[in-house]
């Protein structure tokens, strides 16, 4: 029976696709003899807190205040210990997102609570938790044990679950936050956009993506090369735009842009799952990689393990040739 | 000002990984360990604040076994200006709220302003320890930052990486930790001069019982049922042959597939 809480994300206007998600993967956590609430934060958000009863949770409680207008760790935390405390769930819920672990650490260390990021899947059993997740970044999937403990903390892979669809709508509830905005030790100043130069991968219909596997900056015009026969735009992982191989507008990922283009070339890249979140729903995925056990070959239509200073020029001429 | 820097030591995150008997973790036998990635950021950043005249001492603290200590002296050739270690074989097979617990009551009496660390560590990738360690002091807390100011002596400004290219700004009232993401600066390497200097500089080694824990208080809560490589899910047709040969396979798939040519 057991009881699981939800923390919602919303962007002041709309619910974040998160949200819903972590109300479907509640539920199944949850079992139908289980309690899945939700809990959004903001000012003025009643309007949002319905719209979420309607996904999936028995209630919405929506704590509203000046010290939780914008997300900051200090003040959702604070705002939420009441809750957690008065409603007693057997896990919290919080999308593995910037401001999902962000706050789950801060509520675990506050509950002296257990704590599994970034999980797929997670299952309450008599007696304990088990959670899966992902470890060295994408290589191998994880799996933990935890001894029940009330609460216990879990952030959710973005995708990793469905929305609820239907059900019946729940009750929503206000809560005021018992933060004065002068206490406040963090404070949101604005959200603006990282440096741009102007370039749109997200429109982009052919991109070829270089990875760390490039080694070096001068390496990158094998790839260029490649984006140019192709007619495509030039991407990259992370791991070139922290080099300063290329600006950050390069970068595909969750921390970069979202791409869905109808052909995506990777050349040199592991597949990280913050990478890979960024392009998976690409049309045709095309991997270049020496690594056969890379995790990009789990998400590319075609692969081929190798060097990719040898077959990346190859292409190029090959598709140089087939536009005659 | 004095500041710390959280690090780990972990495996070269570019190794071949197998793992090991038990399926348990990777077989860290063969494995080169470095300063994790995420860390060396959080330690630029703060020598950074040192040369600038902002920050007096730059303190690095991992807690691991012996062979951890590595990672410490690449600190202090680096220009960290001491370190502390927290080892103790009750450690072995810790959790991050274990780590966080250990690191809390490390620091009891040092009087440090500002906390640094790496967003995750590449191995584990729990994303967990420094915003557990600001929990425990009750300080506030932002998390991958990928810029960071002092404005004054009590307020740090913090621009932290969210999703889709957006940046939040945020300022936080000191003393406060902080975790960086990668990127954020160009980590500086240590020179031969620094590698000399840092076999001069303190290293405190500490044991749970010098913090004042007992074993017993430390049990970790997380326990690893199992590693195991992805399931391969569809996964990629592999193509064979010369580079040639997998070249004009390729130009046929794409074509066949997308109609881009």
């Amino acid at each position: 029976m057991a009881k699981v809480l939800v923390l919602a994300e919303h962007d002041g206007k709309n619910l974040k696709e998160i949200s819903f998600e972590l109300l479907g993967m509640a539920h199944k956590i949850a079992g139908g003899a289980g309690e899945v609430k939700a809990v959004l934060l903001g000012e003025d958000v009643s309007e949002l807190a319905s719209r979420l009863a309607e996904r999936g949770a028995s209630e919405v409680i929506y704590v509203e205040g000046a010290s939780v207008r914008h997300y900051t760790g200090d003040g959702y935390r604070r705002a939420l210990v009441p809750v957690v405390t008065e409603e007693s769930p057997d896990l919290i819920l919080l999308g593995h997102t910037p401001n999902g672990w962000d706050l789950a650490p801060l509520l675990a260390a506050r509950f002296s609570a257990p704590a599994a990021t970034g999980c797929s899947k997670i299952v309450l059993e008599i007696g304990k938790g088990r959670f899966t997740r992902k470890a060295f970044n994408g290589k191998f999937v994880h799996e933990i044990e935890i001894a029940s403990a009330r609460p216990m903390v879990a952030t959710v892979e973005k995708g990793a679950s469905i929305p609820v669809e239907g059900g019946s709508a729940g009750t929503v509830r206000p809560v005021a936050a018992a933060v004065a905005e002068s206490d406040m030790r963090a404070r949101h100043v604005e959200i603006k956009k990282a440096e741009a130069g102007g370039l749109d991968l997200s429109q982009a219909s052919i991109i070829v993506s270089a990875g760390r596997g490039i080694g070096a900056a001068e390496k990158l015009d094998v790839i260029r090369a490649l984006a140019e026969a192709l007619g495509g735009q030039l991407g990259a992982s992370r791991a070139v735009t922290d080099a300063g191989w290329l600006p950050h507008e390069h970068q595909i990922g969750s921390s970069g842009t979202s791409v869905s283009p109808k052909l995506y070339v990777a050349c040199g890249i592991s597949g990280a799952i913050q990478h890979v979140v960024g392009m998976k729903s690409s049309g045709y995925i095309v991997a270049i990689n020496k690594d056969a056990d890379a995790p990009i070959f789990g998400v590319a239509d075609v692969g081929v393990v190798g060097d990719l200073f040898e077959i990346v020029p190859a292409l190029t001429r090959a598709v140089k040739e087939a536009k005659h | 000002m004095k500041s710390l820097v959280l690090v780990k030591h972990v495996p070269d995150g570019n190794s071949v990984f197998r793992l090991n008997p038990a399926g348990t973790w990777v077989d860290e036998t063969n494995l080169s360990f470095t300063v994790n990635d995420f860390d060396r950021y959080a330690l630029e950043e703060l020598l950074k604040l040192k040369d600038a005249g902002k920050v007096e001492e730059v303190v690095a603290l991992t807690v691991g076994p012996a062979d951890a200590a590595a990672a410490l002296r690449t600190c202090l050739a680096t220009g960290a200006d001491r370190a502390i270690h927290v080892k103790d074989e009750a450690l072995a097979g810790s959790d991050p709220f274990v780590v966080a617990r250990a690191i809390h009551a490390a620091i009891a009496s040092e009087g440090f302003t500002l906390i640094l660390g790496g967003l995750q560590a590449d191995d584990d990738n729990h994303t967990q320890v420094g915003g557990l360690v600001a929990g425990l002091l009750d300080w506030p807390f932002a998390s991958a930052a990928v810029g960071l100011s002092l404005l004054s002596a009590s307020t740090l400004r913090v621009d932290r990486e969210l999703e889709n290219n957006e940046v939040q700004v945020v300022d936080l009232t000191l003393p406060a930790v902080v975790t960086v993401q990668t990127g954020m600066n160009t980590p500086r390497y240590a020179s031969l001069k620094g590698i000399m200097a840092a076999k001069k500089k303190p290293v405190a080694t500490l044991s749970l019982s010098d913090l004042g824990l007992n074993p017993a208080d430390v049990g970790a809560k997380l326990r690893t049922v199992s590693l195991a490589p992805p399931p391969k899910g569809k996964g990629a047709e592999i193509l064979t042959g010369s580079p040639d040969e997998v070249a004009k396979a390729l130009v046929g798939r794409i074509r066949e597939k997308t109609g881009v040519l």
